[in-house]
């Protein structure tokens, strides 16, 4: 949408692997505090465009990018902007909860130590409180010190959550947070979500069309690529503009 | 999703089904009024149950699609749409049986009517094209055919006022009139709430097929 809120912008983003072309011509506006859901079928470009977000996709060396996407107005693939600076600001989660196989506290502290803090108090307050903003501090307040690899998968995807908070970012970026969760562990994630749109800013990858509507207020729905439609996720659910969005959403597609 | 779609077109069938059966107990109830038939009367009042067994049944299946697959889009106004539809095709059924219940009730002896039915003739031949139409409507999707819906409702306000008003000089001229005039302004009354229900289901399939909220009269 436009607006002043915006915190992350692309402006015709387009994105090669090689000859494949995952991305065309991407106008979208990620808005300060607000959670926006990317939907799609497979293979439609969703986590390329959110990878894009924090320059994940750099790691392919044939990564080719066209257009450009700005963070807080400054172009993120410019020469001058430092990839760790992006990462701090913009944390990312994935589908497969992925903790370090290490203590729970050392899983925290990691991201903290990397940027300079050694305090050994300093990094017991971040462990607390970034546990406690993922709504985790409860089940493992007594059990830090021991391996992240004995949580409930529901648990570690909090805890991975919980890392990505422990730099402070602004921006929280989830590619199908929820998609190997049972219900329950999900509803927690979605609670959590919504609860921290309040400090940050959240895009999220979901296959759950219902999760979109739960919890989002803008939802963007990629096709082959290209962005068919953006606007507030009420709209897109009750009454889709495009042909294309309402054939997808009503799962007449194929 | 296939299943669904199905299940949803069997669905809307039904739901026009019901409403052709509703529609059909009004004209029925009316016929009977006018002609003071008894017997046929009576028959109306017997599809009562009919009416309120296919409610229940409709309404659960509308609630066992939503809940087994969570529609989006037009699919989730389709079937908010029979929802509110269902309630009042259901409504129409019931004055229909109303109708017949004053014939049975207030005038079960008597061998004809006190004057000509004209403008209440008129006002179910306005009635049952308002209530045809939104069935045509909902089945097409074709919204043309409630333009001007609630200028036809207007009529319909009218012709109540009217008949109300013709039937107060009536009882005052001889209190011999009384019941007949008692279930003329009655009927009258069932009459005009019928084609509020129309305007009703009519607003919901603007929202079915545009999404727009908009007020019929
Ligand atoms: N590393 C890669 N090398 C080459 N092509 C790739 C690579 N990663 C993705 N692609 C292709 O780019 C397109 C977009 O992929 P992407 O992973 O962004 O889709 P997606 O919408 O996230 O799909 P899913 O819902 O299955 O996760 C696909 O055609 C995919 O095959
Ligand atoms: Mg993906």
């Amino acid at each position: 949408m436009k607006s002043n809120n915006n915190i992350i912008e692309s402006d015709k983003f387009s994105f090669w692997y090689g000859n494949i072309r995952a991305l065309k011509e991407i106008d979208i506006q990620i808005e300060k505090n607000k959670i926006t859901a990317i939907i799609g079928p497979s293979g439609c470009g969703k986590s390329t465009l959110i990878r894009s977000f924090n320059r994940m996709n750099d790691v392919y060396e044939n990564a080719i990018y066209g257009g450009r996407i700005t963070f807080k107005g400054i172009n993120i693939f410019d020469k001058k902007t430092e990839i760790t600076d992006l990462r701090k600001c913009v944390g990312m989660i994935f589908q497969k909860p992925n903790p370090f196989p290490m203590s729970l506290w050392e899983n925290i502290a990691y991201g903290p130590k990397t940027h300079g803090i050694h305090e050994k108090s300093h990094l017991d307050e971040i462990v607390e409180r970034s546990i406690k903003l993922a709504a985790l501090w409860d089940e493992v307040e007594n059990r830090l010190g021991e391996s992240a690899l004995g949580l409930s998968g529901g648990q570690q995807q909090r805890l991975c959550i919980a890392r990505a908070l422990s730099i402070e970012p602004e921006v929280l970026l989830l590619d199908e947070p929820t998609s190997a969760l049972d219900p329950i562990a999900t509803g927690k994630i979605e609670n959590l979500i919504i609860e921290l749109k309040n400090k940050y800013t959240i895009a999220i990858v979901t296959h759950n069309m219902q999760q979109a509507a739960r919890i989002s207020d803008y939802t963007a729905f990629l096709y082959l690529g290209e962005l068919v439609e953006f606007g507030p996720t009420r709209d897109i659910f009750e009454r889709p503009k495009e042909k294309l969005t309402e054939r997808y959403i009503t799962g007449r597609f194929g | 999703m296939e299943k669904f779609h199905n299940e949803l077109k069997s669905l809307k069938r039904d739901i026009l089904e019901m409403g052709d059966f509703a529609l059909g107990m009004l004209i029925e109830s009316m016929d009977a009024f006018k002609n003071l038939d008894m017997q046929f009367a009576e028959e109306v009042h017997s599809k009562k149950d009919k009416i309120m067994e296919l409610e229940t049944i409709l309404e659960q299946r509308t609630l066992e699609l939503m809940l087994k697959y969570q529609p989006m889009a037009k699919d989730l106004r389709t079937l908010a749409c029979i929802f509110t539809a269902l309630v009042h095709i259901t409504r129409i059924g019931r004055y229909s049986k109303d109708i017949a219940n004053i014939l049975l009730k207030e005038l079960k002896d008597k061998q004809q009517h006190m004057k000509k039915l004209i403008t209440l003739s008129s006002m179910i031949e306005n009635v049952e094209s308002m209530i045809r139409d939104v069935l045509t409507a909902f089945d097409t999707k074709d919204l043309r055919i409630l333009e001007g819906f609630s200028e036809r409702d207007d009529i319909v306000d009218e012709q109540r006022m009217e008949i109300f008003r013709e039937c107060l000089t009536y009882m005052m001229e001889d209190s011999k009139n009384i019941p007949f005039c008692i279930a003329y302004i009655m009927v009258a009354r069932y009459l005009e709430r019928c084609g509020d229900h129309a305007c009703r289901i009519a607003e919901k399939i603007h929202y079915m097929v545009e999404g727009r909220i908009i007020e019929v009269r």
